[in-house]
């Protein structure tokens, strides 16, 4: 159809039963640009990614590669993926990772070549060379994948959210080695939820809606608003990036979580004084390793710890922490039961409200609560009876806070709410969680985005070396510029700020 | 308003009612008991079609003697003692646990009872007493080295199974014995005799075997256990998502500990029954069970990888290897007969169950 070189993709639909993924994906990547892709969960994008990767058929259309018809093998052999979750083995070390199911020493147990030894440097993982994978961090593990599909020579590269978990120094880096890879002939694209470094990044964003491109923006269209008013308009939503800070009442005043002289077993954080507000959104911010997941962990009662917990003015001994506390993972496989259906992930968490006594579950009563839960926090599902996999990220999310909130807790604990999800669902889980607060409920964050803690938060405190500053009213803040300067100055300035 | 009591007890009552009627029923509002019949033998698909295959293969071989009524209610039996101890083995494996020790549970409870009531003089109802009482405890030694000391249960339930033997041999002096014949020097009571023969062996209308009736109504128990409590739903839960179970909070050591108890007490009284059929305990008493047991369970569709799993399944497993070792009894076929259809069998099962819900749940 096309002798252009790149990848085409011509009305390619792919149905899961009764749910459309696709629905006729028009989409041209030429080698040596970088192509943008967005979209919200559930658009299709993974979809995409799995189709072009040869891991699912597709049920329609046509895919030409250099203008011939694109192989299943082909797919498998000279398309990459760089997943958002690293997809790796954590028993074997991070060479042994890279070289695994491409080992070429016969029937000998593998070693790295030199090419390969390159590649590590390039991405500064070098060092970590003969770790095992499991010990290692998020960024380190995904700089090997970076790695092991650049060591597999791809000629078309697929980025699934590849730098959510890396600082900004080491994604400025990645970006540059994007670049590269693309002006050396590669086929690039970049699926990403943060539409800045969409729009900074690439050369062309294609929007996807509902399985289908609605908009390619290119040359000077591609801004970050932009993109979010296609996405948003798409969606019959207001764009998340209009503020509501100014609105916010501070009435905080009673003191619904408190710690007193808290000290982790890990010495994450050390006789930590800590009170978090009634009717509030408090967050927590800081980088990894400064203490801010861990001390949120502890809130949720999953970290060992010594000292006090109180909740409403009473101690709470740390088993006893989830009668009043729910506490959602950023790992949504750590909130979610992959074999359960979405219904039973809703309520999953209640006892007295889905039976009399230990037995006697009432199935209608749970449908019925979970019904009332899918509609109120408007996730998106065939039916409560289909499984929780088959939902999108963002709706998986919803699905999980749902169920925190749905055990109607005091305090609601929640790590990294939006990692991995789209700009309308992240809107809608601000709004709950902001929600929750105003009818008298706690919520603390974790959070590693300022826009993030502008976005819900009312007092923010940053965390650094396992102490926390001061907290910062976030109204006080006229703008999100402001507060990302307030917040990198306590970050740098931690423990000096903090006496003060 | 009302004094609570006996309102209480008739609401409990209809629950029940209705909860018992929801398992037989399971989805009612498909409409028509035949559709849901259909349906549950369906979620159930490769074993249930396993049966119908190898059922109607020897109902040809034998000339119709595999259906005549005498012999259906042998392959009753036959199952009977498979599906008791697959219960409390599909509890433990629905929780993404392995029990290695059931079979050795069996023959401690009938050497228990044997040495304690027969050599000893125990009233029998004791010896029972004492019988469920180590097994609890075999099943608290498991789920404390499993959910407290983190030792996986495949290891720890291995090492359990052989001191539980060897605690068996010793108890018992690895010697038979038979009630109805007491060692010598003894005597037991006549009316306890009667009593522990009534358990498994009673005379009913129509020679209907006792054994049968114990494996049905705890098919009842074990499916309303599994399917309508809250127990049975979150067990699927932790079984199926160990670090979801911490995040939410369920109470993951409890249900360890109540599932390999649960496990542990099946075991002992399909001993017991079956010491009350056969009438002699001996030294290698349950050895012979694990195999089969487990191979009821896993081709009943429960998953090793925890979370899945059913009573009804494990039930339909049992009478898949009842069927098969009756058929090859009947056809005279020999002993290694039924050792290569077991093997087949077992993992046809599993093959066929795999291939139908893969269509049934995407993604």
């Amino acid at each position: 159809m096309t002798a252009a070189p790149g990848v085409s993709m011509r009305g390619v639909v792919k149905r899961y039963g009764d749910t459309v993924a696709l629905n006729g994906l028009d989409l041209d990547a030429a080698p040596g640009e970088i192509l943008g892709v967005a979209g919200p969960n559930g658009a299709g994008k993974s979809t995409m990614v799995k189709i072009l990767a040869g891991e699912v058929p597709r049920d329609e259309g046509d895919i030409y590669v250099d203008g011939r018809p694109w192989s299943d093998e082909y797919g498998s052999n000279r398309v990459a993926v760089v997943h958002q979750e690293p997809q790796l083995f954590p028993n074997l070390t991070v060479a042994e990772n890279v070289i695994a199911g491409f080992e070429d020493r016969g029937w000998q147990w593998p070693k790295l070549g030199e090419p390969h030894q390159a590649l590590f440097a390039q991405l500064g993982i070098g060092r970590h060379r003969d770790r095992l994978v499991g010990e290692l961090g998020l960024a380190v593990q995904q700089r090997t994948e970076i790695v092991r599909a650049l060591a597999r020579d791809a000629r078309v590269m697929l980025f699934d959210e590849p730098n959510s978990a890396l600082t900004p120094d080491e994604s400025a880096d990645f970006f540059r080695l994007i670049r590269q890879l693309a002006e050396s002939g590669c086929v690039v694209m970049l699926i990403s939820h943060r539409l800045t470094e969409l729009a900074a990044n690439s050369d062309r964003v294609a929007v996807i809606l509902d399985g289908r491109c609605v908009r390619v923006l290119e040359g000077a269209e591609r801004t970050p608003v932009n993109i979010a008013e296609t996405l948003v308009r798409g969606l019959g939503g207001t764009p998340a990036g209009e503020g509501t800070a100014g609105g916010r009442s501070a009435a905080a005043d009673a003191s619904a979580l408190e710690l007193v002289e808290l000290s982790d077993r890990l010495a994450a954080f050390r006789s930590l004084d800590f009170s978090v507000p009634r009717g509030a959104v408090t967050a927590l911010i800081g980088v990894e390793g400064s203490g801010a997941r861990e001390i949120v962990r502890a809130c949720g009662g999953l970290r060992r710890v010594h000292g006090r917990i109180l909740v409403d003015g009473r101690e709470v001994r740390p088993a006893q922490l989830h009668r009043h506390v729910s506490y959602v993972a950023a790992d949504r496989a750590a909130s979610l039961f992959g074999n359960l259906s979405v219904g039973e992930n809703l309520v999953i968490r209640m006892d007295r409200e889905i039976s009399r006594g230990a037995l006697g579950l009432r199935p209608r009563r749970m449908r019925m609560i979970a019904e009332r839960l899918r509609t109120e926090f408007q996730v998106k599902s065939a039916s409560i009876d289909i499984g929780i996999r088959s939902l999108s990220g963002g709706n998986q999310q919803k699905v999980a806070i749902a169920a925190a909130v749905g055990a109607k807790p005091q305090v609601l604990v929640l790590e990294e709410p939006t990692r991995g999800v789209d700009i309308s669902s992240k809107a809608e889980i601000y709004e709950i969680l902001r929600g929750f607060a105003a009818d008298g409920g706690t919520v603390l964050l974790f959070c590693t985005e300022v826009p993030e803690v502008y976005e819900v938060a009312d007092r923010l405190h940053v965390v650094s070396d396992g102490r926390l500053s001061a907290p910062l009213e976030v109204a006080a803040f006229g703008d999100m510029e402001a507060l990302a300067k307030g917040v990198a100055a306590l970050e740098t300035h931690g423990a000096a700020l903090r006496s003060a | 308003m009302h004094d609570g009591r006996p309102l209480r007890f008739t609401a409990s009552m209809t629950n029940l009612a209705q909860n018992i009627a929801a398992v037989l029923a399971p989805a009612r509002e498909r409409g028509g008991r035949l559709g849901l019949a259909w349906t549950t033998l369906a979620r159930i698909g490769g074993v249930t079609l396993a049966v119908l295959i190898v059922g109607l293969f020897f109902e040809i071989r034998t000339h119709g003697q595999l259906l005549i009524s005498d012999n259906i209610l042998t392959i009753l039996r036959g199952l009977s003692t498979t599906a008791i101890m697959g219960f409390g083995l599909t509890v433990v494996i629905v929780a993404a646990e392995i029990d290695l020790s059931f079979a050795a549970v069996y023959g401690l409870s009938t050497n228990i009872v044997a040495v304690l009531w027969l050599t000893h003089g125990f009233p029998i109802y004791v010896a029972i007493l004492i019988a469920f009482v180590a097994a609890i405890l075999v099943g608290v030694f498991n789920a404390f080295f499993t959910s407290v000391v983190k030792i996986p249960s495949f290891i720890a339930t291995l090492g359990s199974s052989t001191l539980v033997f060897g605690l068996t041999l010793w108890i018992g002096q690895t010697q038979n014995l038979s009630y109805q014949y007491p060692p010598t020097g003894q005597t037991v009571a006549h009316g306890q005799v009667t009593f522990f023969r009534n358990l498994g062996s009673g005379a009913l209308p129509g020679k209907f075997p006792e054994q049968g009736i114990w494996a049905l109504v705890l098919l009842v128990v074990f499916s309303l256990l599994l399917t309508r409590t809250l127990f049975g739903f979150r067990l699927k839960a932790i079984g199926g998502s160990r670090a979801a179970a911490e995040v939410v909070r369920l109470p993951v050591k409890k249900y360890t500990f109540l599932a390999f108890a649960i496990c542990a007490c099946t075991a002992c009284l399909a001993g017991l029954l079956d010491f009350s059929f056969v009438g002699t305990a001996g030294p290698n008493d349950g050895s012979v069970y694990l195999f089969p047991v487990f191979a009821a369970v896993i081709i009943g569709g429960a998953s090793l990888a925890g979370g899945k799993g059913s009573a009804i399944g494990t039930m339909m497993g049992a009478l898949l290897l009842a069927v098969l070792a009756n058929g090859v009894a009947l056809i005279a076929a020999g002993p290694f007969a039924s050792q290569l259809l077991l093997g087949t069998v077992t993992v046809g099962a599993v093959v066929i169950d795999r291939l139908t819900s893969r269509q049934r749940s995407l993604t």
